[in-house]
This record gives structure tokens, sequence and C-alpha cells, in this order.
């Protein structure tokens, strides 16, 4: 008989408890009422630094908070479970750079039906449900770094590219780029049709011998770079297409003594890359614009969360013009990029 | 070390198919480079190997080394969050060295007094150890800023060189370190009551318990010794690399360090295994994707190769060894 009254007393308690937190969690959503806008990039490197000061400062500027996320491995499906959290916290947008575009289309349209989702750094293939897409025109970007291929060695030569992964769309669309230049063909298109042919791809005065991938491991990429250096003793250029990869191709360049000889051209500001161009062992960088990036992905998401849908860009895509970086201007780029980081 | 023909059998098929797979395959350069690679992974698999012999395993390995990088930049360059002055590197390898061996004996405490399974305890410290170094660093590359230049030809950059007859021979220093290490580590598996005790251990620990071992100590040290390796080695990265980077630097690598101890001949059951053998794999491990760049493969048919030419030297190991134990 107790035990039952007790039983019941300590249900009635716990049901006033859950009834109190569920009020409590309504007078506190009414009360703090924020705009959450999720920024999610595609793998932890110091690119998305500066991606977040841009996301900082809009954050500042349009009364939002944002929460920036970055996953560790760099795979969809740490981008999956990051969304699933950040959903089930209740967000007011997202802005993602999609690890594997093509896969996960389907459940980022299906995120997009929930929640306003736009893409960022790297876009969803055509079709997909997202609301624009922000970032660099990575063929054009490509395109810009065969042409410091073109300078490094104005008489052709032999030239290898490295990345981490192929199978990343921003990869692609930057190698097809590089090779376009070379071949001086125009659209995407031709260029695809070339790299899917076999190597050594023989294009004019100059030999493409491949792209070696090294799964976003900086050392990897280095060992591969010195074995290209042995196994082709003629080779002048080297073109590394993510941001570790320059600074790894520079050190294997260095400690094969042939700095100056073989130039490496590159993507991306990281400080190792910079000083290579300063010192004249780089031929030159393309960089985004990271800072863009984040500031123009919230900028959009902030506005489309208070029922503004102007902002979006008809096309549904918002190219943020790539720079390219030469020893000419290498001093006052980082004079800026300092000034960025340090704010 | 009838056990051995296998894989050296195969090591050897492999040098002579990598030195037919281009004709740069032989210069001194990529020797070069092959004997760096090998020093650096053999220290890993040397910690990981060991532990193994003893019953362990140690799954933290590619993140310690990663913390240890990073740390280490951080303490160079005055860049850590808790004290920014630069530390010498004469007072920072021993710092490392001594976080390398709390990690180490907290996984043994873990392990032998908490009886918490090892794959469990060191999965934990690959999560952790990566965070932390994410945490400290703030998710930025850290780097050497172009300084520590002696100390860097000092342990990578300026190889050893001798002659013999004509021939200038330069060997790297990573690969003299680990052969040092290696000498060492012979040593007291193989002619010490150390090396011993943890055959006994690895092979049986009750019965080790109940002939008067005392089995934890020796497991711990086992464990201080693997997280030690790592650390070194995380140190080393630093030197070559020049930069660490907090959420990838060393990823992976525990797998490329059990791997390397395993395919040796170190057994996963523990209480087997060689320091000669640890060297063959580690040298298998290594020549295998220069042997497929070599070859000039597509990088995404590298793995294809590493993989079947894995399976291949375990099946021909296998063949060979019951061939010698019936014959």
């Amino acid at each position: 008989m107790i035990r039952t009254t007790l039983l019941r007393c300590a249900g009635c308690i716990l049901l006033a408890l859950a009834t109190l937190g569920i009020v409590d969690d309504r007078a506190w959503a009414a009360r703090q009422e924020p705009i959450r806008i999720a920024f999610i990039s595609n793998n932890a490197f110091d690119f998305w630094t500066i991606a977040e000061k841009g996301c900082q400062k809009a954050e500042k500027e349009f009364g939002v908070t944002v929460i920036t996320r970055r996953p560790a491995r760099g795979t969809p499906v740490e981008q999956r479970r990051i969304i699933e959290d950040l959903l089930t916290k209740g967000v007011h947008g997202i802005a993602i750079s999609p690890n594997d575009a093509l896969n996960q289309k389907e459940f980022l349209d299906e995120v997009a039906s929930k929640v306003p989702l736009i893409t960022q750094d790297s876009d969803l293939p055509p079709g997909s449900k997202r609301l624009c897409y922000i970032g660099t025109n990575n063929f054009e970007a490509g395109r810009s770094a065969g042409e410091l291929v073109k300078k490094a060695l104005p008489q052709g030569g032999q030239v290898m590219i490295f990345v981490g992964k192929l199978d990343v769309q921003n990869a692609i669309e930057r190698r097809n780029g590089v090779i376009a230049a070379l071949a001086g063909v125009a659209t995407f298109d031709e260029a695809s049709k070339l790299a899917a042919g076999s190597y050594p791809l023989k294009i004019g005065a100059f030999e493409v011998l491949g792209t070696r991938t090294d799964n976003a491991d900086r050392a990897k990429c280095k060992s591969n770079a010195e074995d290209t250096l042995v196994k082709y003793p003629r080779i002048r250029c080297l073109v590394g297409l993510w941001e570790y990869n320059p600074p790894a191709l520079l050190a294997a360049v260095k400690d094969a003594g042939k700095e100056g000889q073989v130039l490496v051209v590159g993507f991306d500001e990281n400080e190792e890359t910079l000083q290579g161009i300063k010192d004249g062992f780089v031929q030159g960088t393309i960089v985004q614009q990271p800072f863009e990036f984040g500031y123009q992905s919230v900028r959009i998401l902030a506005a489309i969360a208070k029922g503004d849908r102007s902002v979006l860009p008809e096309s549904g895509i918002q190219y943020v013009p790539h720079r390219e970086i030469h020893r000419g201007n290498v001093d006052a780029f980082r004079q800026e990029l300092k000034e960025l980081k340090g704010k | 070390m009838k056990k051995l023909i296998g894989i050296t059998v195969f090591l050897i098929l492999l040098y002579v198919a990598l030195l037919n797979a281009d004709p740069s395959a032989s210069s001194p350069q990529n020797h070069f480079n092959l004997g760096k690679r090998i020093g650096f992974f053999g220290l890993l698999s040397l910690g990981a190997g060991l532990l193994i012999i003893a019953g362990g395993i140690d799954l933290s390995i590619g993140s310690v080394v990663g913390l240890s990088a990073t740390c280490g930049a951080m303490l160079l360059t005055g860049e850590f969050p808790f004290y920014k002055h630069p530390v010498s590197p004469w007072l920072t390898i021993p710092l490392l060295l001594a976080g390398g061996a709390v990690i180490g004996w907290i996984h043994g405490i873990l392990v032998t007094k908490m009886r918490l399974q090892a794959f469990v305890v060191t999965l934990c410290g690959l999560f952790i150890y990566r965070g932390l170094s994410r945490w400290l660093a703030g998710d930025v590359q850290q780097g050497l800023q172009g300084q520590f230049r002696e100390w860097k030809q000092a342990l990578y950059s300026k190889p050893l060189i001798f002659d013999v007859a004509d021939y200038t021979i330069r060997l790297p220093k990573f690969f003299l370190i680990f052969l040092g290490l290696l000498l060492i580590a012979s040593v007291i598996l193989h002619f010490s009551v150390y090396g011993r005790y943890w055959f006994a251990i690895g092979g049986n620990e009750k019965a080790a318990r109940y002939s008067g071992i005392a089995t934890d100590r020796y497991k711990i040290a086992a464990y201080m010794l693997c997280s030690m390796l790592a650390v070194w080695a995380g140190f080393l990265y630093l030197m070559e690399q020049d930069s660490s980077q907090p959420s990838d630097t060393g990823n992976f690598y525990e797998l490329y360090a059990i791997a390397g101890a395993v395919l040796g001949g170190c057994s996963l059951r523990g209480g087997e295994g060689s320091a000669p053998g640890i060297f063959i794999g580690t040298a298998i491990l290594v020549l295998l994707p220069n042997f497929s760049n070599m070859l000039g493969l597509k990088s995404e048919l590298e793995y294809v190769v590493i993989g079947a030419a894995l399976l291949f030297a375990s099946m021909m190991d296998e063949f060979l060894r019951r061939r010698v134990s019936s014959g």
C-alpha cells in the first residue's frame, strides 16, 4: 500500500518536472529566438579559419548567431552526423561545402526541404534543391593556374598534378582547368575528354604525366612528389591543387636540391607557399577569398531567415572571384592576410 | 629465424621488381627516400611490435604522432597556449618524451589495473589526442616558421656520407636513428630478461603471473615505450615536414605501424615476433607505394597493388613456413 502511494507520488513529481521543463523550454525559446546559421566546412584546414572570420563579421553585422563546424577527417559521414545534430538543435540556415557532392545530393536535398540550405566552396550537381552556390569558379581558377604553368615553362615540358582526392568536384574542375589552359581548349567538357585520356597526356609543348592523390595526407603528398622527381628527372613543374599540396611539393623539391629548376604552381595561401613565391621557387598561387565565402553565406542565409529572398542570385550561383598571387604582389597580399587573420 | 624466410624472400622479390620497374628506381636519390621512410615508419612499427609481442595493442599511435608534432611546433615557436615563450629543443624533446611516457603509462594502468580492453582504451586515446591537438592549436597549422635549421640538418636533412670504393653512400638520419633503436630493441627483446618476460606475458599472461613475473609492470613499460616512440616519430615528422596539421598529421599511421609489425611476424595473439621481422615488415610497406609510383600506375590503383601484394606475401609466408616445418 505504502509502496503504491510512494510510486504515485514519484510519478506526479516526475510529471510536474516534465511539464515545467516544457514550459520553461518554450519560455526560453520565446525570450531568445536568435537566428542560428550553421557554416560547415569540408575539412579542418587553415583555409576555414579565414572563412570563419568572414562569418564572424557577418554575425555582428546582421545580428545572428553562427555555428561553425569542421569535420576533422573530411568525410561525408561526418558531415551527415554534424547536420543531423544541428537539425536536432534547430538552425535557421545551413551553408555547407559538400565532401562528396554526387552522393550527398539526396541527403542534402532532404535537408534543404526542412531548412534553407546553400552550398559554398564546392557545389552540388545540377538539379539539386540548394538555394544557391557561393564560391570560386574552380574551372576558371584551374585555368589561371594553367596560365601560371605556361609562364613557368615558356618552352613547355613535363608537368605532374597533385591533389588530395580526385572524387571531389573542385579537384576535378581545377584539374580540368589546368589541362584546358595548357591545351588551349575553351569548355569544361572538352577538357574532361582530354583529362579522361591516357597518360602521359601530350598537349602541345606540354606533357601532363598524371594526377597523384594522397588522401589529404601531407606527408604522403611529399612522398609522391619525391617519387615523381626520381622517376621523371626532366620534370619542370609540379602543380598542387589543394592548400597543403604546394608546401609539400616545395619541401620535396628542396630535399632533392632542385629548387628553382622545378617550379611549383599552387592554390591557396599557405604561409610556406607564399614564402616560396618570395624566394622564387613557386611561380605563383591562385587564391580564393574564403573570407567572402563565410561573409556572403551568412549574409544570404540571415536575410532568408528574416524572410527576404531577394538576396538570392538569379542564376543560383554567386561566384567569388579568385586572385593570382605572384612575386609582384605577394608582399601586399601577405600583409592583407595578416590583418584578416589578426582581426 | 626460420619464420622470417617467407617475408624475406618476398622483400627481395619486391626489391628486384622495384629496380626493374623504372631505371630511376635504382638511383641513390630513390634509395635515400626509401631509407628515410623506412626510418620513420620503422619507429612506429617498432613500438607497435614490442607492445604486440607483450600481448597489447595501441590504436592511438597516429594521434600521438599528430599531438607530438603539433605540440612540438607550438613549444618551439612559443605558440603553446599555456606557455607563450619559445622553448629550446633541448628541453622540448625531453618534455615531449615525458608526455609520451605519461600517455603510455595511463594506457598501461587502465589496461592492467582497471582491466579495460586495450582496444577500447587506445581507441579512446585515438579520439582524445586528436581532439586535444586540434583544440590546443585552435585548428590552425603549426610550423617551424623557417627556424631550427641546425636541428633539421642534424636530425633530417644532412645525411651521413661515406665512400665505399667508387660509390658515395648517403645514409638518411631517420634510417640511422631507426637502426640504432632497432639494435637496442633487439638486445632488449632477444637477449635480456625484459624481452623474455614480454614474450612470456604475450604468450600466456596468467602462466607468466603465476611464475612470479610482475606482469603489470612489464606491460605498462611496453605501453610507455610504444607511446614514447610515437612521440619521437612525431618530432621527426616535424623536422621533415616543417609543419603539422592538427587535424590530419599522423591519421591512420597506427594501421601502418601495426601492419608493419604483423607483416614482420608479430602475432596479434601476442608472444611472437622479432626485431628483424619488424624491419622487414616495415620495408615491405614502404617499398610498395614506391613501386606503384615507379611503375607510373594511376594513384587510384595504388591501394589495389598494396593490398594484393600484402595478401600474396602472407600466402607465400604461410606456404613457406609449412614447407620448412614439415620438411
